[in-house]
Parts: C-alpha cells; structure tokens; sequence
C-alpha cells in the first residue's frame, strides 16, 4: 500500500459566469500516491486546471470532497488553505513564475522567507539551486534568463523548502522541447531522490512520456487513470491502460 | 538589509518604471519646493511686517486717553507723563517705554508751504533695536531746534541736512504754535508717517512748540516677552497712575493687522493643501498603476501562500519612499533657493518684470520689494508630513484591491 497524499471524491467544481453555469467538474474520483509523477492531461477546457487548483487549496469545490494530507478543505478557509500552500505544497506555473525584481537566489530565499524560516536560508537557498545544477543562475534576475532556465527557478523555488506535493499547471506550455525534457527530467530526479510528489497538467506529449501515471480528463470527468510500471517511464514502454469504471474499488496499488 | 528585505523590493520595483517614478518624484519636490518658496517669503515678509508693527510702529503694547485712538485730536493728552511713564516702568516685563506727541503742522521752507506731521519723541528711549530711532545717536542730532526729517518727506521737498524749518500749527490750547528748526539728518524709517510726513524732534522741543507740558499723546511700551503681553497690558491697567488711561495690546490696535496674519496661514495652508494634491496625483497614480501591472506577481505570490499584508506592506513601503524621496529633493532645493536668497533679499519687484525695486506702504507700514525669505522647521514638517499622509492614503485603495484578489483568477492570463 502506498501513502494516499490527496483524496478527491466526488468533485464537482461550477464556475457561474453571468447566467451561466459552467460545469467545469462533474463528478471526479482521484487519489494521488506519495511517489506519484501524475500527469493529468485532456483537451482545452477539459478541467485540468480547476482540478490542480482545487488539489491545491487555490479554490474550493462545489461538491464532493478534497482532502490532502488528510485534511478535508472544504472546511478550511482562506488563511488556512494560504497556510497550506505555503507550508506543505510546492507550484510551477506555465508563467509569472517569478518575482521580476528578485534574482534567481533571491526567488528562491524569498519562499523560504514567507515561510518564516530564518537564519541561513540565504545558503540554503543557494544550495538548492547548486544541487539542481542553476548555480550560476543565482545572480540573475528573471529577464536575463530564458524561459527555460526561469521555469527550472521556479521548480527550485518550489522544492527548496522541501514539500510533499509539488503542482505544476502546464509547466512546458512555453518551452521548446529540449528545455521542457531537462526540466522534466529535473523533476523526476527530485521525486527519486528527495520523495516528492508531483502533479502536472499538461498537453505535451513530453511530459506524459515522462509521467508514471496519466490520467485524461474530458468533460471534468475521468476518462482513463495509465499506470505505467514503476521503474520503467521511458517513453512508451511498460504502459498498463486501465479504463475508468474497469478498476476495482478502492484501488489504489501500483500494478505491475 | 538582506535581499528579500520590503525595503530593498519596493526600491527596486520603483526603479522598473523609472520614467514614471522619476515623473512622481518630481511632481512631489516641486510641490515641497513651491510650498517651501512661498511660506518662505511670505514669512520674510510677514516677519518683517509684524517686526516693524511691534518693533517701531505700535510696540507690543500703548497707553493714551482713552478716545485718542478714534480722533488722534492734539488735545486728547496723557497728563502727567512722568509719573505715568515710572509706573509702567515699574512693571518687570516692560523693557522699554517711551512717550510719543503727534501733530499735524504746516511747513514752510523758503516760499513753499506744506503738510508735514510732528512726532515728537525721546530720543534715549527710542534707540534701542525696536525704537522708532534705532542705533542712532538721536540725542546729539536733537534738541534745542535740531530736527530729523523723513526719507521719503525729505526727497519730495529737496530737503537736506542743514535745511531751516519754519512750523505753524495749532498748539493744545487751540492758539496758534511757531517755530524755527534746523534739519540735522534724513532718516529712514518703516513707520510710514515718519517716514513721508515726519519732522522728528525732542519731547521738549515738541512740548514747547505745542504748549505741552509733561503731556504726550501715546506711550508704547516694549514688553521682554511678546506672548505674555496679555496679562502684562491687564496688570498695567491696574495701575494706580494709569487707571484714566487706556492700555491696549498690539492686537487691539490693529486688529486688521492680526486679521491679515491670520489669512496668510490660512492662505500658506491652501499652498499646502495643493502640494498634497500634487504628491496625490504622483503617488496614487504610481501605485495604482504598479499594482494593475503587477496582478499576475501578485496573484503567483499569493498563489504560493504569501498574505495579503506582506503584498500591502511591500507597496505601502514603495509609496513611502517615492514620498520621502520625492519631499527630500523638494527640500533640499527650497533650502537651496533660501541660502541663495538670505543674504541678499529677493525683489518682489524684479520678480515681477519690473527694473526697480519699490516702495509702498500699507495701513501705516512703509514696504520694501526687498524682502528676505524666512523658512521654519515646522514649515518643511508640515510638508513632510502631508506627503506622507498622502502617500499612505493612495496605497488604501490598491491594498483593497489585493486584499479582495484571488489569486488563481489573478494568475489567469
Ligand atoms: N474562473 C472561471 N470562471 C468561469 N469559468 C471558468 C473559470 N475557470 C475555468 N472555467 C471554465 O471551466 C472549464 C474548465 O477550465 P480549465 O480547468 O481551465 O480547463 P483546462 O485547464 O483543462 O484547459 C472551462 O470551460 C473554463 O472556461
Ligand atoms: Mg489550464
């Protein structure tokens, strides 16, 4: 058995948009495993980002329930769920990822500021952005780096205080396909190495040949969960399709 | 200051749009810089101006007979000068005192005849800094028919030293008063009358001329402090000596005089009410639109769980220094242009297109175009302090607005 981090059943998200309501999930089931490189993927508009906002206590759902690290959030409020962000969860976003007036050190100290962490956090930091191979990035500031470089920042940034989950909506939408494979593959080093977690949202083809897990989306609802075997996340091998509605209750083991 | 400091974030988001900063600083210091120009010179002149009231011209305080104020009619006496002038004295805040006489007269040198004024005075008594004769040695000058005569008085008439005075008037008895005096000096004075009309002699002299005998017509009295002069002028008036007496404060003379002080703070006040709206403009236009600008970096740090308050504090700090900043320069060029000006004066009349200084007089003051700017430390508060006000008010509405944001719909793009 693996450690369920985030539990959704149930969800239902409506967006009201003058007198109409869009109904952007429809009832959504999902758990994410500690270890999971999840990649939720679907067309334009399918729900993908309500859903990593709402597993990221950015907004809250309409119906069902969401619970990460065993706390229920429709209960908790603003200050709470901003708590919660900030202490245990990690984000990469497609872009504005980075505060433009601080330097890449800078960024990354500053998260680690907000979470009220004093002393050394200057070296911690700079050790952060060391390990992830962007010390010599430390100096610059967000408009003397490429795209590329700002998006493996900001994935420092969101790692550097050790979290359990990281989110990430659509990291590589902006970033050719040589950037978007070492960011991708900086992340997965991560997951190996330090534990964390990871969720994306994505189109790319890129990132779901990297994900260990992908689950499709249309409509707001699942439509298929692809577990690939543990080990092996080469593009295109050892992939096990399970069809939503076909897996047993309650499933939540790796198959392999 | 370490690098994430608010201190070290607002300076450098102030510098990502450095024409705007720069056009909201130099908005601020000009708005100082005017307001500090004008309460300077209006000070210089209103200093002066109240200077010469309570210097020369009415003194801090006067006695007379009670209706000489309305009708300054030569007959309306104080009698018994002497004893009167030991009483006042006897107060211990009275500095100075002295004794003055008014009549008007007609004046003829060589075959031209006109109307002049005698003021008659002690010369002792008036020399001292706020004296009508400061820093002259007024005592060797007159007496025994020696006269001083009026700059201005003395221009129109072709009047100079040495020149022969034939007097007529109306003595206090209503008979006819004659003299002869001798002009020794040409004086300058800010007391208009003396100044345009006046033949300044001893009190003998002018007692003689107008048969007055241990009479005046006004004492002014110079208290050592200005403030208290309430309740000297209440002490005096309970005097013995002085009880048939009026005594009055400067500002019961002039009141219109106390009137027009009163308008120049309010008018200063005005000046400073515009400097708030010039630093207004500049700053709430800045933070408005720095924090329109800035909705996604907002909306990315409040995503990651940063508060609001630390949002509002970064741009409330930014605001601030824009402000401070912005009244320093502002200052610091007021203070520039007061160095440059103090010595020298600066003329209202070359400030207004004209060649040559001028002279005027108003409500009895003789005027200068020459005037020397004055800055309080107060004044530089005041507008340190209503840019700073105002600096905190054009952060109100963007703190609002973050604080009512969300942060994934600030993230949209
Ligand atoms: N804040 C919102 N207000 C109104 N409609 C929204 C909002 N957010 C998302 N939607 C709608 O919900 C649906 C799902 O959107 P989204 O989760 O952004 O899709 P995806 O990320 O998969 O492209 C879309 O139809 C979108 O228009
Ligand atoms: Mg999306």
């Amino acid at each position: 058995m693996q450690d369920v981090l985030v539990g959704a059943s149930a969800v239902t998200k409506d967006f009201h948009v003058g007198k109409i309501t869009v109904n952007a999930l429809r009832g959504l089931d999902l758990d994410i495993h500690k270890g999971d490189f999840l990649a939720i993927v679907g067309p334009s508009g399918s729900g993908k980002t309500t859903l990593l906002n709402l597993i990221g206590a950015l907004d809250t759902a309409t119906g069902g329930k969401v619970e990460v690290f065993g706390q229920d959030l429709s209960g908790m409020s603003r200050r709470e769920r901003a708590e919660l962000r900030l202490r245990s969860l990690g984000f990469v976003f497609q872009a504005y990822n980075l505060v433009p007036v601080l330097t890449a050190l800078e960024n990354v100290e500053f998260v680690l500021e907000l979470r009220g962490e004093d002393g050394g956090r200057r070296a911690t930091a700079m050790s952060v952005l060391e390990d992830l191979g962007l010390g010599e990035l430390a100096d610059r500031r967000p408009n003397e780096m490429s795209g590329g470089q700002q998006q493996r920042v900001a994935v420092a940034r969101a790692v550097a205080a050790k979290p359990r989950l990281v989110l990430a909506d659509e990291p590589t939408a902006n970033l050719d396909s040589e950037n978007g494979e070492s960011l991708l593959k900086m992340m997965r080093q991560l997951r190996d190495e330090h534990d964390m977690t990871f969720v994306f949202s994505t189109h790319d083809p890129l990132v779901v040949a990297y994900a260990s897990r992908v689950v499709t989306i249309r409509d707001g609802k699942i439509v298929s969960d692809i577990r690939k075997n543990s080990g092996e996340e080469a593009p295109g091998e050892g992939v096990e399709v399970r069809r939503k509605g076909t897996e047993p209750p309650g499933d939540g083991t790796e198959v392999n | 200051m370490t690098g994430t400091s608010t201190l070290r974030i607002a300076w450098r988001n102030l510098g990502r749009n450095r024409k705007r900063s720069v056009l909201a600083l130099a908005a601020i210091a000009l708005g100082q810089f005017i307001f500090l120009a004008v309460a300077a010179l209006m000070h210089g002149y209103m200093d002066e101006f109240h200077g010469s009231i309570t210097g020369p011209m009415i003194g801090h305080a006067q006695v007379h007979a009670p209706v000489w104020l309305d009708d300054r009619s030569i007959d309306i006496t104080i009698d018994n000068v002497t004893s009167a002038l030991d009483a006042v004295r006897a107060d211990p805040s009275v500095e100075h005192v002295s004794a003055r006489i008014y009549a008007p007269v007609l004046t003829a040198l060589t075959e031209e005849g006109f109307m002049s004024f005698v003021v008659g005075v002690d010369p002792a008594s008036e020399s001292h800094d706020d004296g009508l004769l400061p820093g002259l040695d007024a005592a060797s000058l007159m007496g025994e028919g020696r006269v001083l005569a009026g700059s201005g008085f003395a221009r129109r008439y072709d009047i100079e030293p040495g020149a022969e005075l034939a007097l007529v008037g109306q003595d206090v008895d209503g008979s006819i008063a004659s003299g002869l005096f001798t002009v020794t000096q040409v004086i300058s004075s800010p007391v208009d009358i003396v100044n345009n009309l006046g033949i300044v002699m001893t009190l003998d002299d002018a007692g003689e001329l107008l048969a007055m005998y241990d009479q005046a017509h006004e004492m002014v009295i110079h208290t050592r402090d200005l403030d208290t002069v309430g309740e000297t002028v209440a002490r005096l008036s309970a005097v013995p000596a002085l009880v048939d007496l009026e005594v009055l404060t400067w500002r019961e003379i002039v009141p219109e005089m106390v009137g027009m002080f009163e308008m120049v703070d309010v008018m200063l006040l005005v000046v400073l009410g515009i400097v708030f709206v010039a630093a207004a403009a500049g700053i709430a236009n800045t933070m408005l639109m720095a924090t329109f600008e800035r909705k996604h970096e907002f909306g990315m740090l409040l995503s990651l769980g940063c508060g609001p308050s630390r949002l509002a504090r970064m741009i409330t700090v930014e605001a601030v220094i824009l402000g401070l900043v912005g009244v320093v320069i502002g200052t610091a060029l007021g203070l520039g242009l007061l160095l440059i000006t103090q010595q020298t004066g600066l003329d209202y009349a070359a400030l207004g297109g004209a060649s040559d200084s001028y002279e005027a007089s108003y409500k009895g003051l003789h005027l200068s175009s020459l005037v020397y700017p004055r800055l309080y430390a107060s004044d530089v508060l005041a507008g340190m302090i209503a840019v700073f006000l105002t600096a905190l008010l054009s952060v109100v509405w963007p703190i609002m607005r973050i604080a009512r944001m969300e942060p994934m719909e600030a993230m949209r793009l």
